[in-house]
């Protein structure tokens, strides 16, 4: 779920730095610089871990501040495919389940990943039936759900939305809560693609996620000789593996999807 | 500018992480005002706090490892198993490739094993696994810049 990441950037310490020690400072920096934001191909990142090297500091000419070359390793949130990581439900609706883990909640699970067999329930809101042997258990909040990470996917940044979204959301954030400003993201930040997840959650109308999971929680009975019983505990487990028969729901599904599925072939 | 060295300098388990959250002083301020930590890794405290690693200590992975040996499972399974807790059969059963075929009979061996090494999470016990663990970070080198 969290690996280290080993990075190096080239920084420019402002002057007002200047007081603090070059480490606590260059953490900082770091810190303001990379957290709570998703690096592409990279994950989520959750912390500095440590800095290993610090540079020796070079001024630009006409510059009034140094710069620094630091090697140092970030702690990412970055599940690998096939991880089974334990949830929250989000939402549900017709087409699949949103999970959340806390401080990542792009994680979505789709019809044809769901337990096989369940139906959706329309009333009094959508929500997930499985049926198991003859039982049927609703998918709800109280339950942790575990799923296994199928695919993670860093979409770009789209261009054409991004400028009416952004002013609006400074906007709204100026007047109630200044620090809401501070998570605006400022135009010169890093060439890597990052975005806020916080500014995100702003943003009510489908928001875009730098990063999204998807999940599998597709049960076979056809794995399951045994017949064990998958609730355990309290808490909802499912046997995850792609199957034949969720194979056929899949036809539906775009080519793309089928290409994952026949790639994750057991 | 920037550029990753190494995307993948070693994996984490869960408890590595709450670890590390917990030496930064996440868990010292229940009121979360004075802490030194950012308000998203508060976040992803919370949510390992939650989790069954908030009772693992060191020495009880270092030994769930050592034990784990003769079952012949790669570095995500082991991974996997830490961070999840199977308690039962069908619980591990998803985290290990082929299980039947692999491990046979000794499965329930090592479904015991996992329930004897870490203990089952209790909300009470997390108060005191925040006391018991060491303040240090593992081979996390701070460079001394002056």
């Amino acid at each position: 779920m969290f690996c280290l990441s080993l990075i190096e950037h080239t920084l420019r310490l402002p002057p007002h730095l200047l007081d603090l020690p070059l480490h606590v400072a260059i953490r900082g920096e770091l810190e303001a610089l990379f957290l709570d934001k998703v690096i592409a191909n990279l994950g989520l990142c959750v912390s500095v871990y440590d800095i290993q090297e610090i540079g020796k500091g070079f001024i630009f000419p006409g510059d009034g501040a140094s710069t620094y070359t630091v090697l140092f390793r970030l702690i990412m949130f970055r599940p690998f495919v096939g991880e089974v990581i334990a949830a929250k439900l989000k939402e549900s609706d017709a087409n699949g389940l949103r999970l959340s883990l806390g401080f990542f909640e792009d994680i979505y699970v789709p019809v044809h990943l769901m337990p096989n067999p369940s139906h959706l329930k329309a009333d009094p809101v959508n929500s997930w039936v499985w049926e198991y042997e003859g039982q049927s258990f609703p998918i709800d909040g109280t339950d942790e759900i575990r799923f296994q990470v199928q695919s993670i996917k860093y979409p770009s940044i789209p261009v054409e939305e991004e400028k009416p979204a952004s002013p609006s959301s400074v906007e709204q954030g100026k007047q109630p809560n200044p620090s809401s400003v501070e998570k605006a993201k400022p135009p010169n930040r890093l060439p890597v693609e990052q975005e806020k997840q916080s500014n995100m959650k702003e943003k009510q109308s489908k928001p875009f996620a730098p990063m999204v999971i998807t999940g599998s929680l597709d049960a076979t009975g056809e794995d399951d000789p045994k017949g064990l019983a998958p609730f355990h505990g309290g808490s909802l487990f499912v046997h995850i593996l792609v199957c034949s028969s969720s194979l056929k729901q899949a036809i539906r599904v775009t080519a793309s999807e089928i290409w994952e599925l026949l790639f994750t072939w057991p | 500018m920037s550029c990753r060295k190494k995307a993948n300098a070693s994996p984490l388990t869960n408890f590595e992480v709450l670890d590390f959250l917990r030496s930064r002083g996440a868990a010292k301020d229940p009121t979360r005002v004075i802490v030194s930590v950012a308000p998203s890794e508060v976040k992803v405290f919370d949510y390992l706090e939650q989790s069954v690693a908030c009772n693992q200590t060191r020495e009880s992975v270092a030994e769930f490892l050592k034990k784990s040996e003769k079952y012949k499972l790669v570095k995500a399974e082991i991974l996997n198993i830490i961070n999840i807790r199977p308690s039962s059969v069908v619980d591990i059963d998803p985290l290990i490739d082929d299980c039947e075929g692999r491990l046979g009979e000794s499965i329930e061996e090592l479904v015991e094993l996992v329930a004897e090494v870490f203990p089952a999470p209790a909300q009470l016990q997390a108060d005191e696994g925040a006391n018991e663990d060491g303040e240090e970070i593992p081979d996390g080198k701070q460079v001394d810049t002056s």
